[in-house]
């Protein structure tokens, strides 16, 4: 089908380029309720995605136009000469500016391996469901339902300038559903967990997490009207407030402006009085599901750090964004490690606190700085007691809590994440149940 | 002008009926859902253009049958006379191995009955008043341009101002042994961010716009520039808001938001039989003040969740759910209701034909009660007027609900005083925030630009939206 679409291109006159994205995907779904397998899907899917470069200029000013548009295997010649074509016509009026496509390299990319590749996708689904379901045994609680997606996905990137690449990939993923009745109405948390490699405990260990934290759901008192206190986030909340750095960080939020983080600078400002962030992108780390060798464009990744102790030394992103910087591309890589802080977790929980591990969905914009989410459980250190609350919300902006932020010395590993696994925030706004 | 119907669903009909019949030799129900969905999202920026297929952007098939315990589903998009035999062997072998292999390692199986089906062939094609093709790609984005740079010329502090439209024609078929049915509309939306930058502070306001619409849509974000940029200047004086619970009007995009979020999501009867929905215990019940009644269905109105039949071969209803503070019903898709021993409601949507359908929103929103907006600002003491949609997060095993809220407009004896609070978290106990409405505007208006999605992911297109409501919510 490449073979095709390139030759049917090359009957398209006026383009200057091109790059072909073929993706054929087989999946394995398996829907539970309670126990019970509830459905099973599978599917065979072949899609391809086409760019459509073209050079031109205006008012001299030099500008590389580009048009992107999905083939479907089913289409005949004619349907995909219009695409072609269509795209070709709005390559030519689309201003940006000028930029080179990714050109063939030399370099031997490792491999990314995964253990799902020992055999047919659905042979893991037994083991998959038993991993689920080995440790919900509790009386007062269970996993009330459950979705396990297994993905085989096979990519090839091809461009006009000689990049072929091809790679294959697995995506596991499963959500589930827990409930917890102590004397109280019964709760319930939601967790959904992202893997490329069948690790039996990883899976059994996040159930036996997410039904201790229920039976805390089930006992939490509404939270008091803090005001203003010491907020420690705890697991995935940290990932969503740490997302900032790596925004401002992006080549393309700083060429269009909405970043004005500089080379050299300290991110948290140079008083500041916490841990300091270092940041790596790793494209090879393991059992994420975003782990490649190269991006999108076909560029080849290797691991690079962005952030040393606060201190910004590069920009990240793909050869177009990096090219307007004029600085070396680094490629799009999605897998990020952040060094944990100098405290342990027991050292961090100090004074009155309120420790936060399940929002019911942490927002962290990172072109403003706010962040804010509704509890769903938390614990409440008042200086003697420790008690699980739920209820109300917290609300704040980074660029005001950076300054004085501690990272934990112990770390989290959540699919493409590696890094602190709580963050003790001061002065943050809580708007707790009266 | 009618939307035509895709050419290539058309012409497959006659090798997936031919499908259906040889699988309907082995298995009791069968049914095939072929979409071909066509789009284009284009975006203006300072520093850029893009162009691309949508999203939604899709062709290709899902073939439900019942296995003899329950429904498995097989999503495809390679087909032809030749291909068949390898469609059915997928589901023959592959898929009932796979059956077998679970049911080996002890897994027990659900059971559901056969799904039963009155004969009925229809067509539904939807209507523009500009079909997309009336203008050019160049003429979309020059008119784009034209308002990116009207707005960057207004004042000093916007960094940028983006543009986005997105025009989408939906195609679908849904062939079963007694179902033909086709159906072909188009809908389309659009923003504008306006991002300004005072002093290193950032702050950006946005405006959405959508419907059973194409490039009218054009028209309605020009006249919207001033609004969204002065939205945008006044957000970078806001303040944060004293935590507490206040008294507000929510306006009807905010009231969306809440029939959504607080609601929709909790009656969604997929929910029911996971016993995951409070609802369950509540039907019948007061769940609501009194003013409140909340519809959902493809067929309640004419907006982004408009159509004949779902995803799963339903035709389209209008759904009572609350009514009077009363809660009366859900809304389900075809399993649920199976299961429930319901009716079904025509809300079984997928993302994509690559997804699973589950029960989901279609338009949902608050009925019109017979206060005046003026009234209701002269009627608060102090409170703010939420406004502009960010995001919403439901809970309905446990009825608390999270909206993020672009801005809060600060009402003092009856009167605006000037001061925004931004962003706004409003948060609370469903029954308690639906309780206290005690007033409501007299004009409905829906939305729906963006997606829904169910727990994070399985994203549909839905609207949403009601009058002006006034009640009484806890903000942060």
């Amino acid at each position: 089908m490449i073979e095709k679409i390139k030759n049917l291109i090359a009957r398209t006159s006026n383009i200057d380029g091109y790059k072909i994205t073929e993706n054929k995907i087989s999946a394995d779904e398996l829907f539970f309720v309670k126990k019970a397998l509830d459905m099973h899907r599978a599917k065979d899917i072949h899609n391809f995605d086409l760019t459509i470069y073209k050079n031109f200029e205006e008012d001299n000013i030099m500008y590389t136009g580009s048009s992107a548009a999905k083939i479907h295997p089913t289409m005949s010649d004619d349907e995909i000469l219009i695409v072609i074509e269509d795209a070709a016509f709005a390559a030519s009026f689309i201003k940006n500016k000028q930029y080179p496509l990714v050109e063939a390299s030399d370099i031997v990319q490792a491999e990314i391996t995964s253990n799902f590749s020992d055999k047919p996708l659905n042979e893991w689904l037994p083991t998959l469901t038993d991993a689920l379901y080995n440790s919900d045994v509790c009386d007062k609680g269970s996993i009330n339902s459950s979705e396990i997606f297994l993905n085989k996905v096979y990519t090839r990137v091809v461009n006009s300038k000689g990049v072929d690449v091809s790679f294959t990939t697995y995506k596991g993923e499963i959500e589930f559903i827990t409930n917890w009745k102590e004397d109280a109405e019964e709760i319930e948390l939601y967790k959904h967990i992202q893997f490329s490699d069948m690790d039996y405990d990883l899976i059994d260990e996040k159930v036996k997490e997410m039904l201790i934290i229920s039976r805390e759901k089930a006992i939490a008192s509404p939270t008091p009207a803090l005001g203003s206190c010491t907020v420690l986030l705890n697991g995935s909340p940290v990932i969503g407030l740490l997302s900032y750095y790596l925004a401002k960080a992006s080549a393309k939020t700083v060429y269009n402006g909405m970043s004005s983080a500089k080379i050299g600078d300290n991110i948290q400002g140079d008083n500041a009085v916490g841990d300091l962030i270092t940041i790596t992108l790793d494209p090879f780390m393991k059992s994420s599901t975003r782990s490649s060798a190269y991006d999108a464009d076909g560029f080849p990744l290797k691991p690079t750090t962005i952030y040393t102790k606060g201190i910004l030394n590069m920009y990240h992103g793909d050869v177009r964004h990096c090219h307007y910087l004029n600085i070396e591309p680094t490629g799009t890589i999605s897998n990020y490690i952040i060094e944990g802080g100098k405290c342990s977790i027991d050292d961090l929980k100090t004074d009155c606190y309120l420790e936060i591990i399940a929002f019911s969905d942490f927002q962290m914009d990172t072109l403003t700085g706010d962040f804010a989410g509704e509890i769903r459980l938390g614990w409440y250190f008042d200086g003697t007691s420790t008690i699980p609350v739920t209820g109300g919300s917290i609300s704040g902006n980074i660029k005001e809590v950076q300054k004085s932020m501690y990272l934990s010395k112990e770390l989290q590993k959540d699919n493409n994440f590696v890094g602190p696994k709580v963050i003790k925030l001061l002065n943050v706004s809580v708007a707790g149940i009266d | 002008m009618k939307v035509s119907m895709s050419n290539f669903l058309i012409d497959q009909k006659p090798v997936l009926k031919k499908l259906v019949n040889i699988l309907s030799e082995k298995y009791k129900y069968v049914s095939v859902l072929g979409t071909d969905t066509k789009g284009k999202m284009h975006g203006v920026q300072r520093t850029g253009i893009d162009l691309s297929d949508s999203f939604w952007a899709e062709r290709g098939f899902v073939i439900r049958i019942h296995n003899g315990a329950n429904y498995s589903e097989y999503s495809f998009n390679e087909i032809d006379d030749s291909s068949l035999s390898s469609i059915v062997d997928e589901i023959h072998v592959k898929m009932a191995k796979t059956l077998e292999n679970l049911k080996e390692a002890s897994i027990e199986v659900n059971s559901y009955d056969l799904i039963e089906e009155t004969l009925v062939k229809q067509q539904f094609l939807g209507e523009v008043i500009a079909l997309p093709s009336t203008l050019t790609s160049k003429e979309k984005i020059e008119k784009m341009c034209f308002i990116k740079d009207t707005a960057l010329g207004l004042s000093d502090l916007i960094v940028d101002f983006r543009v986005g439209y997105h025009e989408v024609h939906v195609s679908k078929i849904f062939i079963s042994s007694r179902k033909e049915l086709e159906q072909s509309y188009i809908w389309s939306e659009g923003h504008l961010v306006s991002i300004v930058r005072r002093d290193g502070n950032t702050k950006y306001a946005h405006k959405s716009f959508s419907g059973l619409k194409a490039v009218e849509l054009l028209d309605e974000l020009k006249a919207s520039i001033e609004d969204v940029m002065d939205t945008s200047i006044k957000l970078l004086d806001a303040k944060g808001v004293t935590p507490g619970e206040y008294e507000v009007i929510c306006s009807p995009e905010i009231s969306g938001l809440i029939a959504h979020e607080a609601f929709g999501h909790g009656v969604e009867m997929d929910m029911f039989v996971k016993k995951r929905a409070k609802a369950l215990e509540y039907l019948g019940k007061s769940v609501a003040s009194e003013l409140v009644t909340m519809h959902d269905g493809a067929a309640a109105a004419k907006d982004m969740s408009s159509y004949l039949f779902d995803d799963e071969g339903v035709i389209g209803t209008d759904t009572i759910v609350i009514e009077n503070g009363i809660l009366k019903t859900g809304i389900s898709d075809m399993l649920s209701a199976l299961k429930l021993g319901t009716k079904p409601t025509g809300n079984g949507k997928r993302q994509s034909y690559e997804r699973k359908a589950y029960a989901r929103m279609t338009n949902t929103f608050f009925t019109a009660g017979k206060d005046t907006l003026d009234d209701m600002i002269s009627s608060i003491k102090f409170g703010y007027l939420l406004d502009g949609t960010m995001s919403g997060m439901e809970d309905p095993k446990n009825w608390g609900i999270q909206c993020m809220i672009l801005q809060g407009r600060e009402i003092k004896d009856g009167k605006f005083t000037g001061v925004i609070v931004s962003p706004v978290i409003m948060t609370g106990y469903v029954p308690d925030v639906l309780k206290s409405i005690s007033m409501l505007s007299e004009t409905v208006e829906l939305s729906g630009s963006g997606a829904c999605g169910k727990g994070y992911k399985e994203l549909v297109k839905v609207s949403d939206g009601g009058p002006y409501i006034k009640a009484k919510v806890r903000l942060g």
